[in-house]
C-alpha cells in the first residue's frame, strides 16, 4: 500500500486506453466520495478521454463511467 | 418490538424509496404511483419531496416518498443531506415505516453500500433489483435465494422500464405491513469501534429514539443536522475531540468495512455468462463527447431545441390566445356591462391567458430537456463544459440550470440543488435569470417586429429578425457569464468544489418518465408563477381603471368632447376615452412619477407603466401596452405594433418608438430582473433576502445603464 516517494503512479500519469488498478487515495475527502460511488482500492481503472484545456477526465472504473476533474483524478494512486 | 405492535394501527403507512443516483428509482416510483403523485417540501428545507399514493388492497393505501438519489449516508449536496436528516431521526415527520431500496442489479456491488447502511437503521426493508431486463440482455444470473439468505431481506427482481416485478414489489410491501417482525432485528453490517460508540452515545442523548448507527450518523453530521441545538452540537464536537473521533477517517473505515462484507456475497450471487461488455455507450461517447465534435453537437442540439420551441409552440399558442380572446368576448356579451364584467374579462381572463399562453413553450422545452436527461446526455454536457464553467465560478452541473432557464428561471434555479459546492450553486442561482426566458419572448417579438425588418439574408438561409432574436439570447448568456465571473472574484469559500460525476450508460428513454416530468414542471409553473401573474393583472387592472374620481370624470368628458369635434366612430371614441382615462388613473400617476428617471432611456410615462407592471412579471408588458394604447382586449402583436408606430410625443410631435427607444427597451428587458416569482424562489433556495435583493439590484442596475448607454448613443 505504501508507495515510495517519486515512484508513486497517479491516475493522471497514465495514457488513454491503459488499464491499471487503484491502490489508494491521497485525500480522504475525495477518496471517501469515490469509494461511495464504487471506486475502491483494487478497482480496475482506464482513462477513456481527457477534455482539452485541462478539462475533466472521462474514466471507466470497474463497470461504470465517471467524470473527474484533474485534481480529483490526481488523488488516485495506482498500483 | 413495541414499534412492531403499533405499526398496523397507523392509518397511512409511509414507505421510503431509496437508492443511488441512476438506479432507476424514479421509474419505479412512476410505475407504482403514476399520476397519483405530487411534489411537496421537506420541513425547513426546499428540497423537493415527491410523494405518491399506492393502493395495495381495498383497505390499505400507503404513502410513498421518493427520496433524492444518494451514494451513501455521507452526503455532498443539499439534495442528499435530506436523506440522512430524515432517516437518522426516528421522530422526523417523514420517517418511514418501511424502506424499498432500489439497486441496479448490473452494478450490484456498488449499489449495496447504501443498502448496507439502510440495513443498519433496522427499518423493515425490501431490496428491489432493478434493470432485470438489461441484466438478462447482459447474461447475468442472479441467485436470489442466496442473496435473500445473506442479506436477510425479501428481494424482488424488477424493471422500471418494462414494469416487470412491480406487482411482486407491491405484494412484498403489503406483506411487510402484515408481519413486520419478519424483517426486523437484522444483523447490522457495521460494528462501531470504541471512539465511535462513545461519541454516538453522546449524540444519542439528543435523539433518544435513534439506534446505535443512527446515533453514529448524528455524531458524523452534527454540524449541520437540524433540529440539533447549538449547545448540543458543541457537546458532540467536544466529545469527538476527547475521543479522537475524526469523521473522515471513520467514514472511510466504515465504507471499507462494509465493502469487505458484501462484495463476496454479491460476487457469489451474481454469475455472468459469456462476455457481454456493453461498449455501446463508449462508442457513442467517442463522438458525442469528442473534444471537437462533442461541443459542436451540443450547440447544434441546443439550436434544434430552441427551433422546436418556436416552431412547434406557435400553433398551440395561437389557439390558446384565440380561445381566451373568444372567452373574453363571450363573457362580455353575456354579462351586463360594468366594473364586474371588466374585472372578469380584462383582469382575470386576460391574466389567465397571459399565464397559459406560455405552457406550450415550457412544456416543449421541458420535454426536450427531460428527454436529454433521461437518455443520459445531460451528464455528458456537464462533463464537457465543467472546465469552462469553472472559469466562471460555476460547475459543470450548472449547464443544466442555464439551459432550463431558457424556458423559465424558476425550475432552473430549483435544479441547482445537485451542485454540492455552495459558492458554485449560489453563483448559478444568481446569474441564471440573465438567460432569456420564455416570458421575454413576447416582448422581444413585439419590439423586434417593430424595429427590425423581416428580411432574408445570407441567400435566404437566415432571417434578420431571427438573427436579432439570437443576438438578444447571446447577450443574455454573455451577461450571465460576466456576472458569474465577477461573483467568483467577490465571493469567498473554503468548501471544496467537486465534479465527480457518474456518467450512466445511454439508455433509450422511458416516455412515461419524461411525460410525468413535463407534467410536474408545467403544473409547478402554473401554480407558482400563475398565482402571481394573475394577482398582478388584477392589481394592474384596478390601477389602470381607477383614479381620483374628479380627474377620471374630467378625462372622460374631455375625450368625449374631442371625439365629437373630430366626428369619431363609436369604437374610436371608446378607445380615446380609455386612453384619456388611463392617463388620469393611478397607473398613469405612477408612470408620470417615474418619468424623470426613465426619460434618459428614451421612455415616456406610458412605457413607464409597462415597466412598473413588468417588474412583477415581464410577460405583462404586452398586455399593459394593449391596455394603455387602448387596443381593447386584443393582445394581438400586429395591432400593438401599428399603434406603436403612430405614437407621438405630445410636445415635439416626433415618434415615441424610434430605433433608439426600441433598442433601449430591448436591452432593458434582456438584463432587468423583472420577475417576482424568481425572486421568491431565490429567497426560498438561499434562505435569505440578501441574495434576491443583490440579484435584483445588480440586474436592474445593469439594465438601466445598458438602456441609458444604448439610447444616448443612438439618439
Amino acid at each position: 500500500m505504501i508507495a515510495q516517494a517519486g515512484t508513486t503512479k497517479l491516475l493522471t500519469d497514465i495514457s488513454i486506453g491503459q488499464e491499471e488498478i487503484v491502490a489508494r487515495f491521497t485525500n480522504d475527502l475525495i477518496g471517501g466520495k469515490l469509494m461511495a460511488m464504487g471506486l475502491l482500492p483494487g478497482t480496475k481503472v482506464r482513462v477513456i478521454r481527457k477534455a482539452p484545456f485541462g478539462g475533466s477526465w472521462y474514466i471507466k472504473a470497474g463497470n461504470f463511467y465517471l467524470a473527474l476533474r484533474k485534481g480529483e483524478a490526481a488523488s488516485i494512486v495506482l498500483k | 418490538m413495541e414499534e412492531a405492535a403499533t405499526i398496523r394501527e397507523k392509518r397511512l403507512y409511509t414507505v421510503a424509496l431509496l437508492g443511488n443516483p441512476n438506479c432507476g428509482k424514479s421509474s419505479i416510483f412512476n410505475q407504482l404511483t403514476g399520476l397519483r403523485q405530487k411534489v411537496g417540501n421537506f420541513p425547513g428545507v426546499t428540497v423537493d419531496k415527491k410523494i405518491g399514493k399506492l393502493k395495495l388492497t381495498d383497505e390499505t393505501e400507503v404513502k410513498i416518498i421518493d427520496f433524492p438519489g444518494t451514494y451513501s449516508f455521507y452526503p455532498t449536496s443539499v439534495d442528499e443531506r435530506i436523506v440522512v436528516q430524515t432517516l437518522s431521526n426516528p421522530q422526523s415527520p417523514d420517517y418511514p415505516d418501511a424502506v424499498v431500496y432500489i439497486a441496479d442489479v448490473t452494478k450490484l456491488e456498488k449499489h449495496l453500500l447504501l443498502f448496507s447502511q439502510v440495513n443498519d437503521l433496522n427499518i423493515p426493508l425490501i431490496l428491489g433489483l432493478n434493470m432485470a431486463d438489461i441484466a438478462q440482455q447482459e447474461g447475468l444470473e442472479v441467485d436470489i435465494k442466496l442473496l435473500e439468505k445473506k442479506l436477510e431481506v425479501p428481494i424482488v427482481m424488477m424493471s422500471g422500464r418494462t414494469g416487470e416485478g412491480i406487482d411482486g414489489l407491491k405484494e412484498q410491501i403489503d406483506l411487510i405491513f402484515q408481519e413486520p417482525a419478519k424483517t426486523e432485528n437484522r444483523t447490522p453490517f457495521y460494528k462501531l469501534d470504541a471512539s465511535e460508540s462513545a461519541v454516538a452515545a453522546v449524540a444519542n442523548q439528543y435523539y433518544p429514539e435513534a439506534n446505535l448507527y443512527q446515533s453514529l450518523l448524528v455524531a458524523h453530521h452534527h454540524e449541520w443536522l437540524s433540529p440539533l441545538l447549538d449547545e448540543q452540537q458543541a457537546a458532540i464536537s467536544k466529545a469527538a475531540e476527547n475521543e479522537q473521533f475524526v469523521s473522515l477517517k471513520s467514514q472511510v473505515r466504515e465504507t471499507m468495512d462494509r465493502y469487505e462484507q458484501f462484495i463476496p456475497i454479491a460476487q457469489k450471487a451474481i454469475k455472468k455468462s459469456g462476455k457481454s461488455e456493453n461498449t455501446l455507450s463508449e462508442r457513442l461517447d467517442s463522438i458525442l463527447t469528442h473534444n471537437i465534435f462533442g461541443p459542436l453537437i451540443f450547440w447544434a442540439l441546443m439550436l434544434m431545441v430552441f427551433q422546436a420551441i418556436f416552431s412547434w409552440a406557435s400553433l398551440p399558442m395561437d389557439l390558446i390566445d384565440g380561445f381566451f380572446g373568444w372567452l373574453g368576448e363571450s363573457v362580455r356579451s353575456v354579462l351586463p356591462g360594468g366594473w364586474f364584467t371588466d374585472l372578469i374579462t380584462d383582469g382575470i381572463i386576460a391574466g389567465l391567458g397571459g399565464i397559459l399562453i406560455f405552457i406550450p413553450q415550457i412544456a416543449i422545452l421541458f420535454f426536450l430537456i427531460a428527454l436529454l436527461e433521461e437518455v443520459g446526455y445531460m451528464d455528458r454536457a456537464a462533463y464537457m463544459f465543467d472546465r469552462l464553467m469553472q472559469r466562471f465560478g460555476l460547475n459543470g452541473r450548472s449547464i443544466v440550470a442555464l439551459i432550463s432557464s431558457g424556458a423559465c428561471a424558476i425550475p432552473a434555479i430549483m435544479s441547482t440543488r445537485t451542485i454540492g459546492n455552495w459558492k458554485e450553486r449560489l453563483i448559478t442561482i444568481l446569474v441564471t435569470p440573465f438567460i432569456s426566458c420564455s416570458a421575454r419572448i413576447p416582448v422581444y417579438a413585439v419590439l423586434i417586429g417593430f424595429v427590425v425588418p423581416s428580411k432574408s439574408v445570407a441567400g435566404g438561409l437566415l432571417n434578420l429578425q431571427g438573427l436579432a432574436f439570437m443576438g438578444l439570447y447571446l447577450l443574455g448568456i454573455l451577461a450571465a457569464l460576466v456576472a458569474a465571473w465577477i461573483f467568483k472574484l467577490i465571493l469567498k469559500t473554503q468548501e471544496t468544489s467537486l465534479l465527480m460525476l457518474e456518467l450512466p450508460e445511454y439508455r433509450s428513454p422511458v416516455m412515461r418518465n419524461v411525460l410525468l416530468e413535463v407534467w410536474e414542471k408545467v403544473s409547478t409553473f402554473v401554480k407558482e408563477a400563475g398565482r402571481i401573474i394573475l394577482g398582478i393583472s388584477i392589481i394592474l387592472w384596478l390601477l389602470a381603471s381607477y383614479g381620483p374620481s374628479a380627474a377620471m370624470q374630467q378625462a372622460e368628458q374631455t375625450a368625449i368632447e374631442l371625439a365629437e369635434s373630430q366626428q369619431l366612430s363609436e369604437q374610436e371614441t371608446e378607445d380615446l376615452v380609455a386612453a384619456h382615462k388611463i392617463e388620469a388613473s393611478f397607473a398613469g400617476h405612477l408612470g408620470k412619477a417615474i418619468e424623470p428617471v426613465i426619460r434618459p432611456l428614451g421612455y415616456d410615462w406610458k412605457i413607464g407603466i409597462a415597466l412598473i407592471t413588468s417588474f412583477a412579471a415581464r410577460e405583462v408588458f404586452v398586455g399593459t401596452m394593449a391596455t394603455i394604447y387602448s387596443i381593447g382586449s386584443s393582445d394581438d402583436e400586429f395591432s400593438i405594433k401599428s399603434r406603436m408606430a403612430q405614437e407621438r410625443h405630445p410636445d415635439t410631435g416626433k415618434p415615441v418608438y424610434t430605433l433608439a427607444t426600441s433598442l433601449s427597451l430591448l436591452i432593458f428587458y434582456v438584463f432587468a430582473m423583472q420577475c417576482m416569482s424568481t425572486l421568491a424562489v431565490v429567497y426560498r433556495e438561499t434562505k435569505s433576502w440578501k441574495w434576491p435583493l443583490i440579484q435584483f439590484l445588480f440586474m436592474s442596475g445593469l439594465a438601466y445603464l445598458g438602456a441609458l448607454f444604448t439610447y444616448q448613443l443612438l439618439s
